[in-house]
């Protein structure tokens, strides 16, 4: 319990000490400033209570302080007082404000010296007197960038006016796709009330605005301030680019105020003037050719290329990202997208690549692309993603220089589920059956020589030796068709007597007349009347006595083909012979 | 003499040995993955044997892998045109065709008549028309010699006219110069140069029909698009 007391009273104690502790500081607004200018002081009191207690300020024969504010916040107990004097400077030259003492129960608190550095104002430095033992323009420092040189340069040829505008570029003869700083300075010696900006319209240019900066300079001992905007550019095409003029329009006083109208919040205004900076052409250069098939545009110098995967090591059918990242200087936004490779074993889904721009650690300007890409692995392994390139145009050596990633090892093991888990295209296959059908590869190689050629290859070789066997075959065939009937007329008497010989019935007696009739003298006795066959028979050269006995053995035949039953038997015998008679007269006469 | 034996039997055994080397070095490198090193090889190997339409095949697939899809088509279409009864060849035919959006098989046509038309390969089907010649000439002599073989050699006449129809349609297909788009992107243009302006990019794999001939440039209609125009004769590769 004793031990619970002691720690309360030291809490208690401890809490006393830290609300006593009181701190002062001092600070002013700015620490260069001309005669037209007016300072804030601000003294800040923190860990008092009570009513307030005015600071105690040095001796200031430097400045007139003129307005005196004073603000107090509480909050959980503790005060803070903040103390802001508004001073206008009356003196040329360095001067310090000395520690400023505040004393609270008892005990003095001071805050440290600031030191503060006068300039003439610029009515001043553009007096006649003063025109003519102005100083010559100084030589430049030649580490400046070229940039701020030329700003530089030309705000010093402007330093006789109070307000002036002045703009360069980092580059005026840039390649395509290269970007590079325009940078746009509102000179002003003398306060303004208004000043609304107008930013040049650009051709042959893309303009992406970056955030304002300001500034002080002092130029041929005139302290000028000023407002600053930068853009980046980059070249869109070969030729010529212009920068037209960017504008401010201002007001001013009329006359400088007095410290007493000053004091009293005095003000004449001027008419609107208008400050211009000067236009500006680019000649844009065309890259040269030769550039590799994985150049998407890019152009500058000292670009990174990394590719992470994650993660990796999936199971098959799930979702791997990859994510390529170019950065470096320039603007990346207008070059084209990566193409991944195409990866055996993974279906790949591209997204779309997003850009961006920072500002890195030393404050340079640089601008990053993001590429990425889903990777489904289709089945289990150990796949590798190959190293992935990214080309640029190197400005510093005017070449084109490749980038590469390294290479990914990605470990897919089996999926251990029924269906696949990730399908992108919407169109999955059927699991029936317990088959699933992953990817679609072309067949593996074939491993021996074809087969040796089969008879026909072999027939279809011998185009000259087939067409001229053809063509004796058709000659052939020819012949046939054009001499069968002369040869079958020829053979028409030895047929006939063939058939006669091995007749054994009037029936196959008629068979081998009729034959001989139709192939020797083309008479069709099948389909002719008796009557017409003899008058054919007259014409062909056959006599009438052959004639005639030819028809009565023709009739006997026929009569014993179709009435057996008239004609007798012994006769029948005899006719082959008779026939044959009548052949052999008829072959005779015929010739 | 027996020397002269001697050495052409250990040159021709040398030469075989020296190509069995190939298919196998050249199998080796494309399992690794060297498909570059593997084409070189079946390259070499093609000198040797112009009409072995595995040669080629393996060549379309070194292609493929190395994503010239264009010159696998190629390539490939040069493996049918000798196998067209290979499945794989088949297969890997129809997957180069496929991603460059053509099709092996025409759109309404059933895939078992696109096989059955082209089951023999034009030397075969030739030589068949060869042998069906020969065999109907005989029947037609023999049909007039003797009359009862004339009702078969009419019939075998019939069935040789619808096979030389066959061979005739074949012909005509074999005849016609296809080409494939190699690179990317071929550019067609409303004339042969540069200078005329570009109607239409066609991208690798697609089939063209070469129609005319200028200088570096190629008329060519885009079969499946029915698009007309000039190509540089560096896009695009000849089957």
């Amino acid at each position: 319990m004793l031990k619970k007391i002691f720690v309360l009273i030291g809490m208690m104690s401890w809490a006393g000490w830290a609300v006593a502790q009181v701190n002062i500081s001092a600070h002013t607004d700015k620490n260069m400033l001309t005669l037209d200018d007016e300072l804030t002081l601000t003294v800040q009191v923190t860990g008092i209570s009570g009513n307030i207690i005015m600071p105690q300020l040095p001796s200031l024969p430097a400045f007139n302080v003129y307005s005196r504010e004073v603000e107090q916040n509480t909050i959980n107990g503790n005060t803070t007082l903040l103390f802001r004097y508004t001073m206008l400077p009356r003196f040329v030259g360095n001067t310090t404000i000395g520690p400023i003492r505040f004393t609270y129960e008892g005990q003095t608190y001071k805050t440290e010296p600031i030191s503060i550095r006068i300039y003439r104002n610029n009515t001043t430095a553009t007096s006649p007197s003063a025109a003519k033992t102005k100083t010559p323009t100084p030589q430049l420092d030649a580490s400046l960038p070229p940039l701020e040189k030329s700003l530089t340069k030309q705000a010093y040829a402007k330093s006789s006016e109070p307000f002036f505008l002045v703009a360069a570029v980092s580059d005026t003869n840039p390649y395509v796709n290269q970007s590079f700083i325009l940078a746009i300075r509102f000179y002003y010696s003398k306060a303004f009330y208004e000043a609304p900006y107008q930013k040049p319209t650009v051709s042959n240019l893309f303009m992406e605005e970056e955030s304002p900066r300001e500034g002080t300079q002092n130029i041929n001992g005139v302290l000028y301030r000023y407002q600053e905007q930068r853009y980046l550019l980059t070249a869109a095409a070969p030729g010529k680019a212009t920068i037209g003029p960017a504008s401010v329009h201002y007001r001013v006083g009329s006359s400088p105020l007095t410290a007493f109208d000053r004091l009293f919040g005095g003000a004449a205004i001027s008419p609107e003037k208008t400050a211009l900076s000067s236009p500006i052409s680019i000649q844009v250069r065309e890259l040269p050719s030769g550039e590799p098939s994985s150049f998407y545009g890019g152009v500058g110098s000292g670009y990174t290329l990394v590719a992470q995967a994650t993660p990796q090591e999936v199971q098959a059918g799930e979702a791997v990202n990859v994510t390529v990242t170019v950065k470096g200087p320039g603007n990346l936004k207008a070059t084209q997208n990566l193409t991944f490779p195409s990866m055996d074993g993974f279906k790949i889904y591209p997204a779309a690549a997003t850009s961006g721009t920072g500002t890195s650690p030393t404050g340079n300007l640089y601008s990053y692309k993001n590429f990425k890409a889903v990777l489904v692995p289709v089945s289990s392994g150990i796949y590798t993603i190959p190293a992935i390139k990214w080309s640029y145009f190197d400005l510093q050596t005017a070449s084109y220089k490749t980038l590469q990633t390294t290479p990914i090892s990605l470990t897919v093991k089996p999926t251990s589920k029924s269906e696949r888990a990730f399908d992108f295209s919407g169109s999955s296959p059927s699991t029936e059956n317990g088959i699933q059908a992953l990817t679609n590869d072309i067949a593996y190689l074939k491993t021996t020589r074809a087969p040796d050629e089969n008879l026909l290859k072999k027939l279809s070789r011998l185009d000259t030796l087939n067409w001229a066997c053809l063509l004796f075959v058709c000659i052939g065939i020819l012949f046939t068709v054009v001499g069968r009937k002369p040869l079958e007329r020829k053979k028409a008497f030895v047929t006939a007597k063939n058939q006669l010989k091995q007749a054994d019935s009037s029936q196959r007696i008629a068979e081998a007349l009729s034959t001989y009739l139709q192939q020797k003298l083309r008479i069709h006795t099948g389909s002719l009347p008796v009557k017409e066959i003899t008058t054919q028979l007259h014409q062909k050269g056959v006599t009438p006595a052959t004639t005639e006995a030819f028809l009565f053995l023709w009739q006997r035949l026929e009569a014993e083909r179709f009435a057996p039953a008239d004609v007798s038997t012994p006769s029948a015998i005899n006719l082959p012979q008779e026939a044959l008679r009548i052949l052999k007269l008829m072959e005779e006469e015929i010739q | 003499m027996k020397r002269w034996l001697l050495l052409s039997c250990f040159a021709l055994l040398f030469v075989s040995g020296f190509s069995q080397n190939g298919w196998q070095q050249a199998e080796d490198f494309y399992r690794q993955g060297k498909f570059s090193a593997a084409l070189g090889l079946y390259e070499n190997l093609l000198k040797d044997y112009p009409n072995d339409p595995f040669v080629y095949y393996n060549i379309g697939n070194c292609y493929f892998k190395m994503g010239s899809k264009g010159l696998a088509a190629a390539n490939y279409f040069r493996a049918f045109r000798l196998a067209p009864r290979d499945s794989d060849i088949r297969h890997n035919l129809t997957l180069a065709l496929a991603s460059g959006g053509e099709r092996l098989v025409p759109a309404g046509m059933p895939v078992i008549l696109h096989k059955g038309f082209f089951y023999l390969s034009y030397a075969e089907l030739k030589g068949l028309a060869y042998a069906g010649l020969w065999f109907v000439c005989a029947l037609i002599l023999l049909g007039l010699l003797r009359r009862k073989w004339s009702s078969w050699a009419t019939v075998c006449c019939v069935l040789w006219l619808l096979l030389a129809g066959w061979w005739y349609a074949r012909a005509r297909l074999e005849q016609e110069p296809l080409a494939v788009v190699a690179s990317a992107i071929a550019e067609i243009r409303s004339g042969p140069g540069t200078n005329f302006p570009a109607s239409a990019n066609v991208a690798q794999g697609h089939l063209v029909t070469i129609l005319d001939d200028k200088d570096s440039w190629y008329e060519v209609i885009v079969t499946s698009q029915g698009i007309k125009g000039w190509v540089e004769k560096s896009t695009i590769e000849k089957i």
